[in-house]
């Protein structure tokens, strides 16, 4: 060792300890090199290290790896020199020197350069986005193709660096973009997003994030492949057939793994990529994913045995109360993916076989696609190959007898655990990398436990229905009301009700509903008796009523919003023109005539002839002998009762949608529809805080118009407060006598179980109220029927409303075209 | 129509509904039949008429039915007038079973005449004529209808159900309704099976809009349609699907349900 190079150890150490130390060590990697290097090495180190801690251990520690990889010091050690031209470099250089290494192993001299070059040209410009780059884990940014690939990739990015666009945020973007739909697809992007971006900054971020309805609308343009959200409701249509669930459908998550999409659920709830490759394996994904959800691969009991078999009591919940599957894998440690997909291929195999049991065929179409589709690159292959293996073997009878095991119809996904634990114990699959594994998978196959899911209770296990008279069953009550405790300020939506509804500021009771502020002075109600209408409410625990318990006020509704109303009309031009002409397509049938009237156009010869005839018998028979021919020939009135609660302005999972904007939709949809049909009709809103605080907010009364302050009203529709439903249902029951009608329809709308603040907690209590009042209106010739957007209706609607009285909408963006829809099907052609 | 039933009805009996039925009948209570269209209310009513030996009347109601086409009217017979009776004032008197089919079809001013019948007064007004005729002691009153989503305005009053012996009826359990295909349209086992497992499937979508899901009778339909040459999945479309929506996804799904259990060649 020369003196040079002593001195610089020396001075190392004398500086820090672990400089000193960490430089000894590196040192020997280097020495074989030659004097001159070990000086040039060490000389770099200690610039390093004075420049930033960080970025010296960092060199020191990636020493021996990056000489083997680069057989010497160059270029390398020029390279990490650059780092030292700007201050704050230390993250991009910590990135550089963690994966230099394997850039210049995978790609060569010539791709260790161009990535460095490439990254090198930020460290000048923007240090952030210089990180961000040297960051990147290297596969992810290479993708599928090589040094030109990269070349691609960056290649806006620097034009969209003058946008004062950040390389990370172009990056996560481009890179999940690339995966959607390939490299020439990120370059009509950027091109694109370029435009945005010049048109406004924080509108241009979004686009690069994805996050913005355009950027959306731009991928769904470009991408290729099966486009799932036109045909989500076929898929919960034939989820719902095949396995009785009723589960929502919500958007999935735009970024792809190794270049393909994935169904997903949190066991309530599918997530539903915006394209797969073809309809077949959409309809698999669909197929196999609802398997899981109905063998029990999400079921309470099943991972709590699951769990056991890891020696843990309980397994771990998240906040939401999910369940999270980590535990389950970390004894794995490094090689916890690979356990995982073994895992996997074992409970796959045995939903798949229990599927296949139900579904004729279905094994046959897994294996059929699978072919189709041929063995993926790389590792991914090993795994695919078994899987398909797999189900080849039970087609034919030939599985293992421990494979075997998972076929027999009582299996459970414990029994998997086991038989992938055997298995992992004994087989040669290879470790594998998050990407590779998303290639792994069959068709319409993907990781089981991608989510954290809410545990499900078993499947089949709620039993036959019961009839209208019963009590309701324990799912009555079990769950929390649908109010989640709001923040207190801020964005509490009952803080955007008109000032003088409430006052003050609010507890909580045990529930879980905020407890709204006293309502100061009363009298404000449109009209009405003081202290409002009074309502006997049912009280099942002492099985009476408690008389005059509930009072009922109208209120005006305060906010108007006309040019909402515009924009929702324009919005739904087409379903509202769609709806005017089946309409009119209807109308002559509708004209089918009234027979034995007092008056009318044409003698009605049936009634005229028995009217002769009892004359000449001697009688005064009545002189109703003709017919009308009105377009109404049903008669029929309805009170469309629109539940205003809080919760209307949650957002439909994470879709950005929240239901207040259907809502609104639905209502103007179903007046112009009542319109056009010329049905009488009225629209009433409802909350309630308490039981002597219920209130309706009349939209449009049966004498009103349905005219532009309606719809202004409609537009401007907001939540607030709770859900007494049956109050509300009396008074619109007392409504609705007034209006003159055959028959009276009872429209309900609602998202949620019927709720208030003091109903102490007990979620049955006001069920078992509106069902009484459903047969209280019943009695007096008012038909009750509720359209629920709560995907657990199932529940307790047929409880409360009856058998056929009711129906679950669980996808949000349906309602508008149903609601009139159902109210055309319910009132019946004519 | 009236008519004493000769032949032997096939009815296949899904539970104890023969003897409730008989139950109802030894103290000659009104009965009410609940239950989807093609479920078999008919066809039993036929059947337990036959082990009766009871004349059936049925009246098919609907929407334009007067209650004088339920109890009769003045017709003239050359220079008189003469009163005809109705088919249910026939059935009073001549103790028959009257069978009131679909009776939330018909209005309710319609429907009213038949309460003095179903309590222990056991008469029928005839308004038209003065008069009140009391029933024969065979008589029976029966009543059906669909509790389904397109009735919910035409429901009965639960005060006008409470007069009735209420029995459901739901499509049977799968051997039976296999056995049900294979005898009433004579089709094999395997595809009248098939015929059933994918009609079980479709029937978990009675809530998403159909006004109806698929019945046993359209199940034999389509049984028929293959015994005379169908092609298996046409046969469903055109028995099954086709008549039960119009809806394009519906169809869609439904079609997908069927060809999983019959693939086109
Ligand atoms: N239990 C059963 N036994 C025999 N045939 C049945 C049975 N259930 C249904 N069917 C068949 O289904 C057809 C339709 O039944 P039907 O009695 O007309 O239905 P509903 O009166 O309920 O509308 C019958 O013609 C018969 O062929
Ligand atoms: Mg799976």
């Amino acid at each position: 060792m020369s003196e040079a190079t002593e001195e610089i150890l020396e001075h190392l150490a004398a500086i820090s300890f672990v400089a000193g130390r960490d430089a000894r060590e590196a040192l020997p990697a280097v020495a074989p090199l030659g004097e001159e290097a070990s000086l040039r090495f060490l000389e770099t180190g200690r610039d390093l290290f004075f420049y930033d801690r960080e970025a010296g251990k960092a060199f020191f520690h990636a020493t021996a790896n990056m000489v083997a990889a680069f057989a010497g010091l160059d270029p390398w050690l020029e390279q990490s020199r650059q780092f030292l031209t700007q201050r704050g470099t230390f993250r991009a250089v910590v990135g550089f020197f963690a994966q230099a290494a394997t850039v210049r192993k995978s790609w060569g001299a010539e791709g260790e350069a161009l990535w460095f070059k490439l990254g090198a040209a930020w460290i000048d410009r923007h240090v952030d986005s210089a990180a961000a780059y040297f960051r990147m884990p290297v596969a992810t940014l290479f993708g599928d193709n090589g040094t030109t690939g990269l070349t691609a990739l960056l290649q806006p990015a620097d034009s969209l660096a003058k946008g004062r666009l950040g390389l990370g945020t172009y990056l996560d973007g481009a890179i999940k973009v690339r995966g959607i739909c390939g490299l020439d697809g990120v370059a009509e992007w950027a091109r694109r997003g370029a435009d945005v971006l010049a048109a406004g900054r924080i509108r241009g971020e979004a686009w690069f994030r994805l996050e913005s309805d355009e950027a959306r609308s731009f991928l769904l343009e470009v991408l290729p492949g099966f486009r799932m959200g036109t045909h989500k409701r076929l898929f919960g249509l034939l989820l719902q057939a095949w396995t009785g669930l009723h589960l929502p459908l919500e958007e999935g998550d735009w970024s792809l793994e190794g270049g393909r999409s994935f169904l997903e659920t949190d066991g309530r709830s599918l997530f539903v990529p915006a394209v797969m490759p073809d309809r077949e394996e959409a309809l698999l994904a669909f197929y196999h994913t609802g398997a899981h959800l109905a063998y029990d691969s999400y079921e309470q009991d099943a991972i709590h045995a699951l769990f056991a078999e890891i020696g843990m009591e309980h397994p771990p919940l998240d906040p939401d109360q999910r369940i999270t599957w980590r535990p389950l894998f970390a004894q794995f440690g490094e090689d916890l993916i690979r356990f995982q997909m073994i895992f996997d291929l074992c409970e796959d195999l045995r939903v798949d076989v229990a599927l296949d049991r139900e579904m004729p065929g279905y094994i046959s179409r897994v294996v059929r696609a699978a072919r189709k589709h041929g063995l993926p690159e790389g590792v991914a292959a090993a795994y695919y190959e078994q899987a398909q293996r797999y189900l080849e073997d039970y087609q034919q009878g030939r599985l293992s007898p421990d494979l075997a095991d998972l076929t027999r119809s009582e299996a459970g996904i414990v029994d998997a655990f086991r038989v992938a634990m055997a298995l992992y114990a004994t087989t040669t699959l290879p470790p594998l990398t998050l990407t590779e594994r998303a290639r792994a998978y069959l068709p319409g196959h993907s990781p089981n436990a991608a989510r954290p899911v809410y545990p499900r209770q078993k499947h089949g296990s709620d039993g036959p229905e019961v009839e209208g008279d019963s009590a309701l069953g324990a799912a009555g009550h079990q769950e929390k009301p649908k109010e989640t405790p709001q923040a207190a300020e801020g964005n509490d939506p009952d803080m955007e009700i008109p000032p003088e509804d409430i006052q003050g500021t609010g507890g909580r009771v045990g529930v879980g509903i905020p407890l709204p502020a006293k309502v100061a002075g009363s009298g404000r109600g449109v009209k009405g008796p003081k202290g409002g209408w009074p309502y006997r409410e049912w009280d099942y625990r002492h099985q009476q009523y408690k008389m005059d318990w509930a009072r009922v006020h109208e209120r005006k509704l305060r906010e108007k919003d006309e040019a909402k109303a515009i924009e929702i009309a324009a919005e739904y031009d087409g379903t509202l023109r769609r709806l005017k002409r089946a309409l009119q397509a209807q109308k002559p049938t509708r004209m089918s005539p009234r027979r034995r009237q007092y008056e009318g156009e044409e003698p009605d010869l049936e009634a005229a002839v028995q009217f002769l005839i009892e004359k000449r018998a001697g009688r005064s028979p009545k002189a109703s002998v003709y017919l009308q021919r009105r377009p109404q020939q049903r008669d029929t009135a309805v009170l469309l009762l629109a539940d205003l609660s809080t919760s209307i302005m949650a957002e439909a999972g994470d879709s950005g949608v929240r239901v207040v904007d259907r809502l609104r939709a639905a209502m103007l949809l179903f007046g112009e529809a009542l319109l056009e049909v010329g049905d009488p009709f009225a629209v009433y809103g409802f909350a309630s805080k308490y039981h002597d605080e219920v209130l309706m907010y009349p939209i449009k009364r049966f004498t009103d118009r349905f005219d532009a302050r309606a719809r202004a009203l409609l537009g401007g529709l907001s939540g607030r407060l709770a859900t007494r439903m049956g109050a509300a249902i009396r008074h619109s029951s007392k409504l609705m006598l007034r209006s003159p009608a055959q028959r009276r329809l009872l429209l309900i709308l609602s998202d949620g179980r019927p709720a208030d603040y003091d109903d102490g907690g007990d979620a049955r209590y006001l069920q078992e109220d509106t069902r009484m009042a459903v047969r209280e209106a019943l009695e007096l010739g008012i038909h009750a029927f509720c359209i629920s957007l709560d995907p657990q209706g199932g529940e307790y609607l047929p409880q409360v409303f009856g058998q056929g009285h009711y129906l679950v909408l669980p996808h949000l963006d349906s309602l508008p075209a149903r609601l009139p829809e159902v109210y055309l099907r319910l009132r019946g052609h004519g | 129509m009236s008519e004493m039933i000769i032949q032997e009805p096939f009815y296949q009996p899904v539970a104890n509904e023969v003897g409730v039925f008989m139950a109802a009948w030894s103290r000659r209570l009104p009965v009410m039949l609940k239950g989807p269209t093609g479920c078999g209310k008919t066809r039993f009513l036929e059947h337990m008429a036959w082990r009766l030996k009871r004349p059936l009347i049925t009246v098919a109601c609907h929407e334009d039915l007067t209650s004088s086409d339920l109890v009769g009217r003045f017709l003239i017979e050359g220079d008189a007038t003469v009163w005809q009776d109705g088919p249910l004032t026939k059935a009073v008197r001549e103790g028959a079973i009257c069978y009131l089919d679909e009776i939330v079809e018909a209005r309710t001013d319609t429907t009213v005449v038949i309460h003095p019948l179903t309590d222990h007064r056991r008469h029928l007004p005839i308004e038209k004529l003065g008069t009140e005729i009391s029933a024969h002691p065979d008589f029976m009153l029966v009543i059906s209808y669909n509790p389904g989503y397109q009735t919910v305005l035409k429901d009965l009053k639960p005060s006008t159900k409470q007069r009735f012996v209420g029995m459901n009826f739901t499509y049977p359990p799968a051997e039976v309704e296999t056995r049900i295909v294979m005898k009433e349209a004579g089709l094999d086992e395997s595809r009248s099976k098939a015929l059933v497992a994918a009609a079980d499937k479709a029937r978990n979508l009675k809530d998403q809009g159909l006004q109806e899901v698929t019945s046993t009778r359209a199940l034999i339909y389509a049984g028929a349609l293959m015994v005379a040459g169908l092609e298996s999945l046409e046969a469903c479309t055109m028995a099954i699907i086709n008549p039960q929506t119009d809806d394009p996804e519906l169809s869609e799904a439904l079609l997908e349900i069927f060809r999983t259990f019959f693939p086109e060649r």
